[in-house]
């Protein structure tokens, strides 16, 4: 029994593709038109049914090198996706996050003694960096989409996920060290707000979600060869 | 024609083809291969990538249809990918009055 060699071609190239399920699906799906085309056409040049099927295999050229090209662009594609994550839903977040503290407990200096300097850097070296982070997301989403056809799509998809980890790392930072430097000054403030403290649980998973995303990112762009 | 000599082409040679029509990727291979008299040798396998960079520029858009009974993606020119066949072209058009001003017939190069 056999599968035919299209069957193995497109098996061997969809094995060998990591990124969006859909995209790679979408190739896929492209790649089986794409020589099912071929082979017709060459059915009507008169080759036998298998002879056909072969040309039309040996024309879409080597798996490993077609799967490459697919890749690279795979690769930019999540990694635009997760640019775009990154862009929307950090500062939406940051937004949510400060609203509900200040519906819910109010300014911190509602609480006896003002914060030190210190603290007070940490805490707006915080709030910038959601906002530092998207604002950097949206330019590279921007160089992009300009630079797409200057610049070869291997070295892109592999920026978009430096950029995409950096920003991730960033805020991830801003996070952990206004939650220290929150314990360090009056560990009770952490939690005072039953609901706060679900809100910035909410935050935390967002940010792992999109550090994963990232991590994925930079996964499918270094598979390149 | 060797695949590396046209690569740094297959932009415009896509663009190119899709001028005013709507194409899905065999049908674009086909109409390459045609209009260049079954010269350009490239794996056809290398089109697919190059028409999805074309669509992350914004210079074609693409869309799922069912041609023939099969599934199959269309892809048509932007806008923008009319003004950069345009510029194609244009740029195509200067070099290649420069390099056959150097290496046709009537240029210094050609008398020494």
């Amino acid at each position: 029994m056999g599968t035919d060699v299209i069957d193995r071609y497109v098996t061997d190239l969809g094995s060998r593709l990591q990124g969006s399920k859909k995209q790679v699906r979408d190739l896929i799906t492209e790649t089986r038109d794409s020589l099912e085309d071929a082979t017709e056409a060459h059915l009507e040049q008169g080759l036998t049914e298998t002879e056909a099927r072969k040309k039309a295999v040996e024309e879409f050229g080597p798996v490993k090198e077609i799967a490459n090209e697919y890749q690279a662009e795979l690769a930019v594609a999540y990694g635009t996706r997760t640019l775009i994550w990154l862009a929307i839903i950090l500062p939406l977040m940051h937004m949510a996050w400060e609203y509900g503290r200040m519906l819910l407990i109010g300014p911190w200096q509602d609480f006896g003694t003002p914060p030190p300097s210190w603290y007070l850097f940490i805490a707006k070296a915080n709030d910038l960096t959601s906002g530092v982070a998207s604002g950097v997301a949206l330019v590279a989403l921007v160089l992009g989409r300009i630079l797409a056809r200057k610049y070869d799509t291997k070295l892109l998809a592999k920026l978009a996920a430096a950029i995409a980890l950096l920003a991730v790392g960033v805020v991830l930072l801003g996070n952990v060290a206004i939650l220290v430097a929150t314990a360090h000054l009056d560990v009770s403030r952490l939690m005072q707000s039953l609901p706060m403290s679900i809100a910035s649980l909410i935050s935390w998973t967002v940010i792992i979600r999109l550090g994963l995303l990232a991590r994925r990112c930079l996964s499918c762009a270094t598979i390149v060869g | 024609m060797k695949p590396d000599a046209l690569r740094g082409h297959l932009d415009a040679l896509l663009l190119a083809t899709l001028d005013g029509k709507q194409l899905h990727g065999y049908a674009i291979i086909e109409a390459l291969q045609q209009h260049s008299g079954g010269a350009l040798d490239l794996p056809t396998g290398t089109v697919y990538p190059a028409l999805r960079r074309l669509e992350r520029a914004g210079h074609v858009t693409s869309d799922w249809s069912t041609v023939g009974g099969r599934k199959r993606r269309t892809y048509k020119l932007t806008p923008t990918g009319q003004k950069a066949l345009h510029a194609e072209r244009n740029a195509w058009r200067e070099f290649t009055t420069v390099i056959d001003g150097v290496l046709g017939g009537g240029g210094k190069w050609a008398q020494t």
